[in-house]
């Protein structure tokens, strides 16, 4: 059966290398091809999966669905699915038979599968889009292995220091200047004494407090060297890995006690109920804040976590890339692809962002001068990095981030003086990997 | 007679049609079938798989790796030792406390007091629910803003950690497990002491003994065969807990189970042949409970 | 004979009261219980808004049904319920069906591989099943893609229907075996006597003397298989093909922070089984029994 496959897939090539040959003889044979392509999508049905969101996600998904539908002629099939329950399935959802086209993750995330043959090659559609999207997010979405691209890239958020402009006022301090590791101390000390939760952390699911440790190994040890380390080519049981952790360490007399509890919705609350002074995440909960009031959310700022160590000021950021994926294994994957292009594209945008997306958009076709204060001060903070990581569960191996990273943070969380042992213990999860 | 049976058997073996022997295949051999390829090829699929490296999606990539996937989670893996604990403690809790408990809340219910039947019940209730739903349930009561801690006084904001606090949530869980476990139990117990003679139960209480002797010398012996088979499906149920933990937690990490390690090593985005290895250690833990569950029920036939 | 009379009379009174002391005790922890039941049917019968404005444990002001109609339309709760019943109806009927074929096999002629057959059938039941479900998943792909449709078992309500018979029909064979035993073998002789053939020996002869164990089975499997999470978790990606059980996990993550609403939705979700429960309970109870004791 997979002979017959690989015969089909082989003809399909030779016919694409023909097709491709034909376009660059002649310049009109690609707009034939294209219009022939136009007419394969229209009545055809592709699948679309939202992935999380609640209603304002549905919402968004059908804007942008229908009208990919009136301008191709193709149907779209569209479904909510719980993020955990997709995560932790992916691998099989792409191997049996997934929808065409859904949201997903750069980085690690999505070139592991595409190496793999589970996602499709992008390249033609990131081609067509090369005018409006800025090389760094092109290269973002790009496999260093394979050179190709799994991914369509449309949003970004800073993961960066949260807080409300009204409760720093009330402590008497100014909301525009938490620059240093001190203002940020004096913060928490502060909404502590008001007893209040000075740090607020989240870290039920394992990936919520990575966040904070890629922050302040950047800040600590500068970018290469967090790189490096979620690679393999620095150490975990590195005294500069643990200097990081004594940091770490320094945050949690200011956090709430019940942080295995919650997951970012419990910090998003806390935040939204003016529980707490300050919070470590990705600006994506901003919708929820819009949600619930217009004041709420004028309230809502972000700033660059604040400077440790002069010698990296505050020149690291983790700006997770998101984008639009298409299955290999799906039913109609050139129409997945075509859907994917529409999301990625302008005008898949502005119908995104009438639907009541608050997200900053990668294109640079997206004119930013219509942007809220606090998406405008979102780009800002994204502006001010130089380097910018993708978060470490997309940046590191998916067997090692998870399994590995992930417990290890919550065991230091619970007893901050195992670190060397937990460090270790990382550390040799690291070597027993298994080399590909 | 001895005789007069083993010919009335070779008669009746003769006298198979072919279409009978064609049936008897067909009613034997589809379920079989079934079984063998749903079940038993799978497992071997994965004993095997153990002791490779593969990331689960092209067969060309799969590697030998011996024994490496094991003496990884022996040696350095922090969160099996953490699961098999949690496993242990779920099980001792179930053998020493829950599944007394329901035999205990059996036999007092089982004196027959007033509105016995509506008691029984409700003590069951929990039994027919999902866990799925289970895990909601006492979500509302426990979480941040619940009921609990309304009770308490706390609002979200100086919340107290239930569910990731490591020195309770094991009590928490298992005591959620076993508000379902208890009934279970107790409705298997008192099915069997309805065919206890309660006369006997009389005599000896005349006789002077006390409740406790009572029980022991002549409840429970007679109850014999459900005892065992109470403590099979006790041991079985405590290594196979999965479903309220993932619906509570999500991942493995804040309370491992085996189980849940094989899931997030076994599937999703970072597959490794390690899940493969976490089942079959979980499959050496069940063959005691499984061998011994046979051996018990399939006494005189294996004479 | 007197002394007798009056030590009885003693018992009597003396257990009369402790009667009295137990049943309030068993009275309160029932009320404990079910509290939590008690406390999500109260909670969906809340509008969201009187809990935010006035918290959990506020004098309610209005009790509605609006979370109900609410879970129905906007959670499709409908669907999934159908959903349930397309996976458990089947699943329970051919359970039950094949394990009466074997047990009657094992029972009823004497094959040398009798014993092999109902040890690796009760065991299998036993296995635990994350064991099995990557290759299981692998295997329904493989076979789908021999037929030229992937779904044609994995994402499908058949492969779904398939894994569960396939695990649960240990549980049956066991059973219906140990209850067959308790039927007279000189049934069986007299049917073959009068030239019944294997199949009318099962279908007419057998079977109706099942009914009973098939009655209490049948609930008993019902409650298992409409309850069970795993399978469909990894087994079908359609959100909308999932049963409920699978699909409150969905309805958790997104309706988090209303949990008036979720709380209809669970509600609803329970409702089938714990209705059964009350309506069947003699069967229930005696599907238990038979499990554990042998007949």
């Amino acid at each position: 059966m997979s002979e017959e496959k690989n015969v089909v897939s082989r003809r399909s090539v030779l016919k694409g290398a023909a097709i491709g040959g034909a376009a660059l003889a002649t310049g009109s044979a690609l707009s034939a091809e294209s219009a022939s392509a136009a007419t394969r999508l229209k009545g055809s049905t592709v699948k679309w999966t939202t992935r999380g969101g609640g209603a304002t996600g549905d919402k968004i998904a059908k804007a942008v669905n229908d009208a990919f539908t009136k301008k191709t002629g193709a149907k779209v099939v569209a479904q909510q699915v719980n993020s955990d329950d997709f995560q932790n399935n992916f691998a099989q959802i792409l191997q049996g038979s997934p929808d065409d086209a859904f949201g997903w993750m750069a980085g690690y995330r999505s070139n592991h599968f595409g190496e793999l043959g589970l996602l499709a090659d992008l390249t033609r559609e990131i081609g067509h889009l090369k005018s409006t999207l800025p090389t760094a997010a092109i290269k973002g979405s790009t496999s260093p292995v394979t050179k190709k691209p799994y991914i369509l890239p449309t949003t970004y958020y800073p993961w960066a220091l949260h807080y409300r402009k009204s409760m720093v006022k009330d402590l008497g301090m100014n909301p525009e200047s938490i620059n240093n590791w001190d203002d940020f101390v004096k913060l928490m000390t502060l909404t502590q004494k008001k007893g209040l939760v000075g740090y607020s952390l989240g870290a039920k699911g394992g990936w919520e407090a990575m966040g904070t440790f890629d922050i302040l190994n950047a800040r600590v040890n500068g970018y290469k060297y967090h790189i490096d380390l979620l690679n393999g080519r620095a150490k975990w049981t590195d005294a500069r890995t643990k200097e990081t952790f004594k940091y770490f360490a320094q945050l949690i007399p200011f956090m709430n006690t019940n942080f295995m509890d919650i997951s970012w919705d419990g910090m998003r609350d806390l935040l939204l109920q003016k529980k707490t002074g300050a919070m470590m995440m990705g600006s994506w909960f901003a919708n929820d804040f819009k949600a619930k009031s217009q004041a709420d959310y004028d309230d809502l700022w972000v700033v660059p976590f604040p400077q440790i160590n002069p010698k990296f000021g505050r020149d690291t950021i983790d700006a997770p890339l998101d984008g639009i994926s298409v299955a290999a294994n799906g039913k109609n994957v050139s129409g997945g692809k075509a859907l994917a292009e529409f999301w990625a594209s302008p005008e898949g945008i502005t119908e995104a962002v009438k639907a009541g997306d608050t997200n900053i958009y990668v294109s640079k076709s997206f004119d930013t001068s219509s942007y809220d204060a606090f998406n405008k001060q979102k780009l800002a903070v994204l502006a001010s990095a130089s380097n910018i990581m993708f978060f470490l569960d997309r940046d590191a191996r998916g067997d090692f981030a998870g399994p590995v990273v992930g417990p290890a943070i919550q065991s230091f969380l619970q007893k901050p003086s195992d670190i060397n042992k937990i460090l270790e213990n990382v550390q040799a999860q690291w070597d027993a990997l298994p080399k590909n | 007679m001895k005789t007069a049976a083993t010919v009335k058997k070779n008669r009746s073996r003769r006298s198979l049609s072919n279409t009978d022997r064609f049936t008897l295949t067909a009613f034997v051999g589809i379920p079989t079938l079934l079984q063998i390829i749903l079940l038993w090829v799978p497992a071997v699929v994965t004993i095997i798989l153990s002791f490779t490296y593969w990331n689960g999606v092209r067969l060309k990539d799969i590697q030998w790796a011996g024994i490496q996937n094991y003496k990884n989670i022996f040696v350095n893996n922090p969160l099996f030792y953490q699961a098999l604990k949690n496993n242990g403690t779920w099980l001792a809790f179930f053998v020493l406390i829950a599944t007394p408990l329901g035999i205990l809340l059996a036999y007092q219910i089982d004196r027959g007091i007033k509105g016995h039947a509506f008691y029984e019940s409700i003590y069951y209730l929990p039994v027919v629910l999902s866990l799925a739903v289970i895990g909601i349930i006492w979500n509302f009561m426990l979480q941040p803003g619940g009921f609990v801690q309304g009770l308490m006084g706390l609002d979200i904001g100086n919340a107290i950690s239930i569910w990731g606090n490591p020195k309770i949530n094991t009590w928490v869980i298992l005591g959620v497990a076993s508000w379902r476990h208890i009934g279970y139990i107790m409705l298997l117990y008192l099915s069997g002491l309805k065919s206890v003679d309660p006369a006997l139960k009389e005599a000896a209480a005349i006789d002077g003994a006390t409740e406790w002797q009572i029980f022991r010398k002549i409840i429970f012996p007679t109850m014999q065969p459900v005892n065992i088979i109470i403590v099979v499906i006790t041991l079985i149920e405590s290594l196979r807990a999965f479903d309220l933990v993932y619906i509570i937690y999500g991942s493995p990490t804040i309370f491992p189970l085996l189980n849940l390690l094989v899931f997030q090593n076994f599937a999703g985005q970072g597959i490794s042949m390690k899940g493969a290895a976490y089942a079959v250690i979980l499959l050496v833990l069940c063959i005691v409970p499984i061998i011994t569950y046979l051996r018990i029920n399939f006494k005189e036939d294996l004479k | 004979m007197s002394t007798g009379v009056v030590q009885n009379e003693q018992y009597r009174n003396s257990q009369k009261r402790k009667d009295f002391y137990i049943s309030i005790f068993i009275g309160f922890f029932a009320f404990v219980w079910i509290f939590p039941i008690l406390w999500t049917v109260w909670t969906s019968l809340r509008p969201y808004n009187d809990i935010i404005s006035y918290g959990i444990f506020s004098w309610p002001r209005h009790i509605t049904l609006v979370n109900y109609f609410n879970a129905i339309r906007e959670m499709h709760i409908g669907v999934y319920l159908m959903n349930s019943l397309m996976v458990t109806v089947p699943s329970v009927i051919l359970t039950l069906f094949f394990g009466s074929l074997v047990a009657f096999v094992v029972t009823r002629y004497k094959f040398k591989f009798n014993l092999g057959l109902l040890l690796l059938f009760t065991a299998g039941n036993m296995l635990p099943i994350v064991l099995t479900y990557i290759p299981v998943f692998w295997m329904f792909i493989w076979v789908g893609e021999l037929f030229g449709n992937r779904n044609l078992l994995y994402n499908n309500y058949g492969g779904l229907i398939l894994v569960h018979v396939g695990f649960q029909v240990g549980f049956a064979t066991f059973v219906l075996s140990s209850y067959m035993k308790t039927i007279p073998k000189e049934i069986s002789e007299s049917a073959t006597i009068d030239g019944a053939n294997v199949f009318r020996h099962y279908w007419n002869v057998i079977l109706p003397l099942l009914r009973p164990a098939l009655a209490a089975l049948s609930v008993l499997m019902t409650t298992w298989i409409y309850n069970e999470f795993f399978w469909a978790l990894v087994l079908m990606s359609d959100d909308s093909k999932r049963p409920i059980t699978s699909a409150l996990r969905r309805l958790q993550g997104q309706y988090v922070t209303d949990f008036n609403l979720l709380a209809a939705g669970a509600i609803i979700a329970a409702s089938p089984t714990v209705i059964m429960f009350f309506v069947l309970r003699k069967q229930f109870i005696a599907g238990l029994t038979l499990g554990s004791t042998k007949g």
